[in-house]
C-alpha cells in the first residue's frame, strides 16, 4: 500500500514537469543506460578541453574563469552579444573565449570537442529554467 | 563629496556616511584620537602566468599594474599595501619573480599574505626565501595585525598523493577539480595564534589577513576554511575583530558575532557568485550585495582592488573597479554589521553559520 | 480657433516626423522632452550654427571646425583653429550622428548638446567671447534673429531671451545632421551583397572578429552607431604625462574644486588635457580615457583620436594591430583599457579593414 502511494506520489510529481507520466512502448532501461553513458562520456571530454591549457595558446583555461561552467549560462542562447554584435549561439560564444581570453584558434562549430564541451556545460547547469536571451 | 566631521558622526549613530569617495583625497573620519586612525591599500589574487620563455599572460599582467599604479597614487599615502595571496597562478619561480617585480614599483611598504597558488609548488619554499614569514604578527596605531596561512591542508593529501609538486599545485589550481582538498589554518598555528593574542588587552582592535575566508561559505570551490570555527572561537573574545581575505574575486561582506568579514576583489579574473553553480549547496552572507559583471569583453571587467580606512578599528573598505562603479563598505554602528553604502536597502541582516 | 490651430499643430508634427524618417542603419533620434524639433527651430539653429558674429573676431562660428564638407570636422587639422588661429587641444569630432551620443564632448564632460553648444562661445582658444552677453545682445537686437527666436520659443519680451534658446535651437539643428544609409548598412541591413567590395566584406569580419574593433564601435542587427559612448584609455599621448600623474591629478582636481572652467583648462592645459575623462568623474578608472567615436564617415574625418595625432586609417589601425602603440618599443601604460591587445592581423587583414571603414561614408543628400 505504502508502495503503491509512493508511486502514485511520484507519478504525480513527474505529470509537474512533463506533460506525459506512462506512454506505451517506453524505453528499456538498457536503452536509457547506453544514451546516459554515451553523453556522460561526451561530458567528460567536454570537461577535459574545459581544463584543458592547450585549447588556446596562453595556457589559460576555461574553467579559471568558469568553475563547474559556472557564469556560461547556456540556458540563456541563443542570446544578443554585444561583443559580436548579432544574436549568437552558445558555440559561437565559445569561439570568442577561445579567440579572446584564450588566444587561441576558434574551432568549427561541428567540432566533436565544441560539441562535447557544451555538453559539459549544459550538463553543470542542469534542471535550470531556459531563459532565451536573457542578460 | 560629503566631508564628515565627528557631528554628523554622531547624528547618523556612526553610519559611515561616505558617498562618492575621490579617490585621490581620502576621507577621513574624524575621531577622538585621529592618530590612531590609518589608511592601507589591498591588492589581490593576480595570478601572473607564465606562458614561456619571457611570456606572460598580458591580461594578468595588466590587472596588477594598473593596481600597483593607482596605489601609487593614492594621497595622502598608505600607511602601508597588504597583498592578499595568489600572486603567482601555477606558483613557478617565473611566475613569482614576475609578480615580485610588478610589485616592486610600488612605493609603499608590503606586506604579503600566502595563497594556495603561491604554495603548493613547493609548499612555500621560494615563496617564503623572497618575502619571510608565512604567518605573522605586528602591532600598528593601535591595532593588533595578524597575517595567517590559511590554505594549508591535511599533510596525507600535501605529502602522499602526488608524484610531485607541479601535479599538486595542478590540482590545488583547479577551483573546482573534485580532487582538490578543503583549506584550514591547522593545529600549529591555531597554537600559535591563541598564543599570540594572550597579551593583547580584548579592547584591542584585531585585524586579520587570510587568503581564505575564515568561514565556510561554499565547500566546492573552496570558499572555505575546514577549522573556521575553531579560529574563529579564538577571535571572537575580542570587541573588535576584522577579517580580510582574498581568493574568491568577488565583493562579500558578513559579520558573525564580533569578527566582521571582508573579501577583496582579484585584479585577475572575477568569479562568478556560488548561487550561479545549481548542483552544490551555499552558505553565501545574505549580507553581500553581489557586484554584476559589467561587461566580459573588458579584460578587466569585474576586478579591482581597495583601499581600506581603519577608523577606531573598524574598517570601511573602498573598492577600486576598473569598470564597476566604485563601491564602499564600511561598518554601520547602529546595526553592528557592514553595509554597502549605495544598498543600504537592499541589505538583508546577517545569517548565522560558520 | 484654437481648435484649428491644434489640428494644425498636429499636422505639423507627422510631417516633420516623415521628414525625419531614420536613414537606413540608425534607430531613432533621442529627442528631449523639453526641445522638441521643428522645422522653424531647426532653420534657427543652422543660422546660429553658421553665424561667425558669436566670436570675438567675428570670423569663427560653429561651422568653422565642423565643416560640412569636411564631415562636419575640420581636417587636415590636428587640433581646431579658433579665432586668430590659436589652437585647443583636441581635434573636432564630427557634428554627424552626435545626436546618438550619451555624452558630449570627448570627455563627456556636458551630458547633451544643449551643454555642449554653449562651451565653444566663451572659450579663449574657440570663439573667444568673455561670457554669452554679446550673443544675447545680438539676438535679441537683430530684427530677424528675434523674430525667428519670438515665433519658434513662444517669446513676447526681449529680455525673456537667453542663452538656453540659443542651446536649443543649435542642438535641434545638430540632431537633424545625422547619417546613415552607407554602403555597409545597404549590405548589412538590407542584404545586399553587392554593396561592398569583396575585400570590404573580409574586413567588416575582421571587423568583427579578430580585429575587436565591434567591442567599443557597437553594430547590432536593427542598426549600428559604431560607439558605446563609453571611455577608454587607449594609450594615445598618455606617456607624455605618465611621469607626473599623481601631481597633476591633484592639482586639476584643486582646481574644478577653486572653480576653474573645466572647458577652459581642457583646451589650454595640455597636460590636463590628457586626462581625458578623470577631470569629469574623479575617478581612476577613468583617467587617460576618451569617448568611443562613431566610425560613420570616418574616411571624412582624418586625422584621427582626441588628439588628432594619427593621420591616416591605415596608421589607426596599425596602432590598435601594435597593442596601442604607432612605434614598436613605445611605452603602454598602466591605465590602458584591458580590451586593448595586440592583434595579429596580417597586411590583408589590415587592408581590408580599411576598405570596410571606407564603406561607412553616407551619400551626401
Amino acid at each position: 500500500m505504502r508502495n503503491i502511494i509512493q508511486t502514485l506520489f511520484l507519478v504525480t510529481a513527474l505529470g509537474l514537469g512533463s506533460t506525459l507520466t506512462a506512454q506505451a512502448d517506453e524505453f528499456t532501461k538498457e536503452d536509457l543506460d547506453i544514451w546516459q553513458k554515451e553523453f556522460m562520456a561526451v561530458v567528460a571530454v567536454g570537461r577535459t578541453a574545459f581544463t584543458d591549457p592547450n585549447l588556446g595558446t596562453n595556457g589559460v583555461v576555461c574553467a579559471q574563469c568558469h568553475p563547474n561552467g559556472a557564469n556560461t549560462h547556456p540556458e540563456t542562447y541563443p542570446k544578443f552579444q554585444k561583443q559580436i554584435g548579432r544574436v549568437i549561439t552558445l558555440p559561437e560564444m565559445i569561439n570568442w573565449c577561445i579567440r579572446n581570453p584564450l588566444e587561441g584558434k576558434p574551432m568549427a562549430l561541428d567540432d566533436p570537442k565544441m560539441v562535447a564541451m557544451q555538453a559539459y556545460i549544459t550538463h553543470e547547469r542542469r534542471n535550470v529554467k531556459l531563459a532565451p536571451g536573457k542578460h | 563629496m560629503s566631508i564628515i566631521n565627528r557631528r554628523t558622526l554622531l547624528k547618523t549613530g556612526g553610519t559611515f556616511v561616505a558617498g562618492a569617495c575621490l579617490p585621490l583625497t581620502n576621507i577621513r573620519l574624524a575621531f577622538a584620537d585621529q592618530s590612531q586612525d590609518f589608511t592601507f591599500a589591498y591588492i589581490s589574487d593576480s595570478h601572473i602566468q607564465h606562458i614561456k620563455g619571457t611570456k606572460f599572460v598580458r591580461n594578468w599582467d595588466q590587472g596588477l599594474k594598473r593596481a600597483v599604479a593607482e596605489a601609487n597614487l593614492m594621497s595622502p599615502k598608505p600607511d602601508f599595501v597588504m597583498y592578499g595571496g595568489d600572486l603567482a597562478q601555477l606558483g613557478t619561480r617565473e611566475e613569482l619573480d614576475h609578480g615580485f617585480e610588478i610589485m616592486s614599483a610600488l612605493k609603499h611598504k608590503t606586506h604579503y599574505v600566502m595563497g594556495e597558488h603561491d604554495y603548493y609548488a613547493d609548499l612555500g619554499e621560494y615563496w617564503s626565501s623572497q618575502v619571510g614569514k608565512q604567518y605573522y604578527s605586528f602591532d600598528h596605531k593601535g591595532v593588533h595585525i595578524i597575517v595567517l596561512n590559511s590554505i594549508l591542508t591535511d599533510d596525507h593529501w600535501t605529502h602522499e598523493r602526488w608524484a610531485n609538486g607541479t601535479e599538486r599545485m595542478g590540482v590545488m589550481a583547479g577551483l573546482d577539480d573534485p580532487r582538490g582538498s578543503p583549506f584550514m589554518v591547522g593545529a600549529a598555528q591555531r597554537k600559535w595564534l591563541a598564543n599570540d593574542l594572550k597579551g593583547v588587552s580584548k579592547d584591542t582592535p584585531i585585524i586579520v589577513f587570510s587568503h581564505s575566508p575564515l568561514q565556510k561559505l561554499f565547500k566546492n570551490w573552496n570558499f572555505w576554511t575546514d577549522d573556521a570555527e575553531l579560529v574563529q572561537a579564538i577571535l571572537q573574545p575580542f570587541d573588535s575583530v576584522t577579517v580580510f581575505y582574498g581568493h574568491v574575486h568577488q565583493i562579500q561582506y558578513n559579520q558573525i558575532g564580533n569578527i566582521t568579514f571582508h573579501s577583496v576583489m582579484a585584479t585577475a579574473w572575477p568569479w562568478p557568485y556560488p548561487e550561479s553553480y545549481a548542483q552544490a549547496e551555499n552558505h553565501m552572507p545574505h549580507l553581500t550585495v553581489p557586484i554584476n559583471r559589467a561587461d566580459p569583453f573588458f579584460e578587466r571587467d569585474a576586478t579591482g582592488w581597495q583601499y581600506v580606512d581603519i577608523n577606531s578599528g573598524k574598517a570601511t573598505v573602498k573598492f577600486s573597479l576598473t569598470e564597476n562603479e566604485p563601491r564602499t563598505v564600511g561598518y554601520d554602528a547602529k546595526r553592528g554589521y557592514p553595509l554597502d553604502t549605495k544598498y543600504v536597502s537592499r541589505s538583508k541582516p546577517p545569517q548565522n553559520h560558520y | 480657433m484654437k481648435k484649428i490651430f491644434s489640428i494644425t499643430a498636429i499636422v505639423l508634427f507627422f510631417s516633420i516626423q516623415t521628414g525625419f524618417a531614420e536613414p537606413l542603419g540608425l534607430p531613432p533620434v533621442p529627442i528631449p522632452a523639453d526641445n522638441p524639433q521643428s522645422k522653424a527651430k531647426i532653420a534657427l539653429g543652422e543660422k546660429l550654427f553658421n553665424d561667425p558674429r558669436f566670436s570675438s573676431t567675428g570670423d569663427v562660428s560653429c561651422a568653422t571646425c565642423h565643416d560640412a564638407a569636411k564631415g562636419f570636422a575640420d581636417g587636415p587639422l590636428k587640433t581646431s583653429e579658433g579665432i586668430k588661429g590659436l589652437t585647443g587641444t583636441r581635434n573636432a569630432p564630427t557634428i554627424l550622428n552626435a545626436a546618438f551620443m550619451k555624452s558630449q564632448f570627448w570627455d563627456g564632460r556636458e551630458p547633451d548638446l544643449e551643454g555642449q553648444s554653449k562651451g565653444p562661445f566663451i572659450n579663449p582658444v574657440e570663439m573667444g567671447l568673455e561670457n554669452h552677453d554679446p550673443i544675447l545682445t545680438l539676438v535679441r537686437d537683430d530684427r530677424a534673429y528675434w523674430k525667428m527666436f519670438r515665433k519658434v520659443f513662444g517669446l513676447k519680451k526681449k529680455n525673456a531671451l537667453t542663452m538656453d534658446h540659443v542651446a536649443k535651437a543649435i542642438a535641434s539643428f545638430e540632431r537633424t545632421i545625422i547619417s546613415g544609409n552607407s554602403p555597409f548598412d545597404h549590405y548589412y541591413f538590407t542584404n545586399n551583397k553587392a554593396a561592398m567590395t569583396p575585400s570590404a566584406v573580409r574586413g567588416f569580419n575582421v571587423f568583427l572578429e579578430q580585429g575587436r574593433c565591434v567591442s567599443c564601435h557597437t553594430v547590432s542587427q536593427t542598426h549600428a552607431l559604431f560607439t558605446d559612448s563609453r571611455f577608454h584609455n587607449l594609450n594615445v599621448n598618455f606617456n607624455s604625462i605618465s611621469g607626473g600623474v599623481q601631481a597633476l591629478a591633484k592639482r586639476q582636481q584643486q582646481e574644478k574644486a577653486d572653480g576653474v572652467d573645466l572647458d577652459v583648462s581642457i583646451l589650454t592645459d595640455k597636460a590636463v588635457a590628457e586626462l581625458g575623462r578623470f577631470v569629469v568623474t574623479g575617478q581612476w578608472r577613468d583617467i587617460g580615457a576618451f569617448k568611443t567615436p562613431t566610425l560613420r564617415n570616418v574616411d571624412l574625418t582624418a586625422p584621427y583620436m582626441h588628439d588628432g595625432s594619427i593621420k591616416t586609417l591605415e596608421d589607426v589601425v596599425d596602432f590598435y594591430n601594435n597593442g596601442g602603440f604607432v612605434k614598436a618599443g613605445d611605452p603602454v601604460n598602466s591605465f590602458q583599457s584591458g580590451g586593448i591587445r595586440p592583434l595579429g592581423l596580417n597586411d590583408t587583414q589590415k587592408a581590408d579593414l580599411v576598405a570596410f571603414l571606407k564603406m561607412l561614408t553616407s551619400p551626401l543628400n
